[in-house]
């Protein structure tokens, strides 16, 4: 099985999981009083529907031969690590915001400031333009938002 | 066409702020366009936000302009990269990069430019003239009719996206299905929210919308962020069209732009199906066929055209039915109920002055895209190579103030940063996101319809095949369905006949 046969199984599985929960939850909907339907059948038809479609991939993704060198081929040089590194300091910077640890500004700027040097693999040559950058964008954001938008950022409070 | 209606809203658009509005959405959306990896989509959906604060004339005309600006600006690094800056331009990369380094960079570039120009011309002819005789047609249609032409569109996006027919009914029936918690549009009773009041309210467009674009888009990119392109060295010759162009290109302009409008109309299917359509076409009725891949003028022609031309098509079932013709269509409803403007057959009767200012900046926007990409693409073309170690964590940024800034709830960050992981796994898997956004955005409105038919008839499903229209409807969406399957089945029929006579 080649990753894209896995993706697809993996994410059938998921997929059929995710309708699993909304068939659960919608089998207690009561029967439409006023209006024939009600509100669980099309949630429930849906759900059944995308969970067919699951086991038609599963299987589709079972049967085929895999083609492992063109998938190889499609995977060089990509670097996972970035990716994993940009989700997770994104998840920090949500958690920090949302129990407004710092100012804004601060939170923007630190964000930035790890993650462009991250992404560069810890340079020393840009450390000082991923600050610069975390710097302007962390400040200037905040000022755009809070004074020509007027947005309630989620900032640090007493 | 109400030309003095017309002429109002040109006039509108021409006084100073809606006008600077109008220059900044096309720029953005051409520098957009022309660095890989953003998309039109992307960039209207982190605006969407910033138009909260607006006027609705002065937002839809912001959005509207960066559309335009984004479908074309993709053909920059299509042509210098061989990468599309939007999936729309995908087949300029066919014969705009083999141009480009053969050293006409100029050329493909020019070519490019004033066919989407040509394209988004006549396609904005189709939108100001058929629009609003649609319209009124749709405005008879029932609860029955709706549905089911709501089902056909659900089928054709999922039939023509990319990846199988069952991948493209999964992504499109997910995203129904997720539209579903919250309040029961018939009821008004609470439903699928798992006791948790946060749900209550459902969940809403804008953050879901920046997950599975923006987000996932930002976690792709970042796999490749070791990848360095190759420059090729730009120049301006050659950059307009001559008269002789014109003449040698009038078919091919003209056919793949109509093609492009066509496709367009059909809901839900876009610029990158209309450009592949119309490139296969030139290529079928060309006189030199083997050039096309090695460098065409007629394969740049025909895909840009076509791209071009899918923007004011897509429009017109938006305006006139309420249903959208693209993704990006989709996301300009969204846009329109965020200022509580109901897209549908009504709209000429509601808000005349939106539906003809839309049209007004669909054609300026164009306009102005012409102008803009022929002087300066040699300086948009620098920010192809700006480094994406830098960009990709700064839009993160906005994703994150975008969600935020839709109810200032952190729970629309959480949802948004759910769904980029949805949005990503989904690409993994090659299923396409497209089905997904537009099964979100349309899922209330049919069930919406199917329960307000039903409670007319009595429960009785009977009208769908007793109807004419609901009746033609139901059979193209079977006829969607199978199709695919069917089409399967007879290629591997003759092949395996073919080896037998082997």
């Amino acid at each position: 099985m080649n990753s894209l046969q896995r993706f697809e199984v993996w994410v059938s599985v998921l997929m059929m999981l995710i309708c699993a929960v909304f068939l659960w939850e919608s089998w207690d909907l009561p029967p439409g009083t006023f209006e024939p339907l009600g509100s669980g059948p099309v949630p429930k038809a849906t759900a059944f529907v995308i969970i067919l479609c699951c086991i038609w991939v599963i299987i589709t993704a079972l049967k085929i031969s895999p083609a492992t060198e063109e998938m190889e081929s499609d995977e060089e040089g990509l670097s996972i690590s970035a990716g994993v590194l940009i989700f997770f300091t994104t998840v920090l910077y949500t958690v920090f915001l949302q129990f407004r640890v710092m100012p804004f500004s601060w939170m923007t700027t630190l964000f930035l400031f790890f993650t462009i040097w991250g992404l560069e693999q810890f340079s020393r040559k840009k450390l000082l333009p991923a600050l610069l950058t975390g710097v302007i964008i962390g400040f200037a954001t905040e000022y755009l938002f809070t004074e020509v938008f007027i947005v309630d950022l989620p900032t640090w409070s007493e | 066409m109400d030309f003095d209606l017309l002429i109002t809203a040109m006039g509108q658009i021409f006084s100073p702020w809606p006008f600077f509005l109008l220059f900044i959405g096309t720029t953005l959306g051409i520098v957009v366009g022309a660095i890989p990896g953003m998309t039109g989509a992307m960039l209207i959906a982190l605006t969407l936000p910033l138009t909260f604060y607006m006027d609705p004339f002065n937002a839809i005309i912001l959005l509207i302009s960066m559309y335009v600006g984004a479908i074309s600006g993709g053909l920059i690094t299509a042509t210098l990269l061989r990468m599309p800056g939007t999936p729309a331009a995908v087949m300029t990369t066919f014969d705009g990069y083999p141009m480009a380094r053969g050293g006409r960079p100029g050329r493909a570039l020019g070519l490019g430019i004033t066919a989407s120009f040509v394209g988004g011309l006549i396609s904005w002819i189709t939108l100001a003239t058929i629009t609003k005789p649609l319209s009124i047609i749709a405005t008879r249609f029932g609860p029955f009719e709706y549905f089911t032409l709501i089902m056909m569109a659900m089928v054709l996006i999922a039939s023509v996206s990319e990846g199988t027919l069952a991948k493209g009914l999964i992504s499109g029936l997910l995203g129904m299905l997720i539209s579903m918690p919250g309040v029961d549009p018939a009821t008004g009773m609470p439903r699928l929210t798992f006791d948790w009041y946060m749900l209550n309210g459902g969940l809403k467009l804008l953050p879901v919308l920046i997950g599975v674009f923006a987000v996932s888009q930002i976690i792709k990119d970042s796999l490749d962020i070791g990848k360095i392109p190759e420059r090729i060295a730009m120049s301006s010759k050659g950059m307009l069209m001559s008269l002789r162009d014109f003449i040698n290109q009038g078919v091919n302009l003209i056919r793949s732009s109509l093609i492009g409008t066509w496709v367009g109309i059909l809901p839900g299917i876009g610029a990158s199906i209309g450009s592949i359509i119309a490139y296969t076409a030139a290529k079928n009725m060309s006189k030199t066929p083997e050039k096309f891949g090695t460098g065409s003028e007629e394969g740049i022609v025909a895909s840009e055209a076509a791209n071009n031309a899918t923007v004011g098509g897509a429009l017109i079932p938006l305006i006139a039915m309420g249903i959208p013709g693209s993704v990006i269509d989709a996301i300009l409803i969204g846009a329109l109920m965020i200022h509580s403007i109901q897209p549908g057959p009504t709209l000429f009767l509601t808000n005349a002055d939106i539906v003809w200012g839309m049209i007004a900046a669909c054609l300026i926007a164009n306009i102005l895209m012409w102008v803009l990409m022929t002087s300066s693409v040699k300086y948009i073309a620098g920010l192809m190579y700006l480094p994406r170690s830098f960009v990709l964590p700064v839009v993160m940024v906005f994703c994150l103030i975008g969600s935020y800034a839709l109810n200032n709830t952190m729970f629309d960050v959480w949802v948004m940063l759910i769904f980029g992981v949805l949005g990503f796994l989904m690409e993994c898997a090659k299923i396409p996101l497209g089905p997904f956004v537009i099964g979100f955005v349309l899922a209330p409105l049919a069930e919406e319809k199917l329960r307000s038919g039903l409670m007319m008839t009595a429960g009785d499903f009977s009208p769908i095949f007793t109807r004419p229209l609901p009746l033609i409807f139901s059979i193209l969406s079977v006829l969607l369905l199978f199709w695919p399957i069917v089409g399967d089945w007879l290629r591997s029929r003759k092949a395996s006949g073919k080896q037998e006579s082997k």
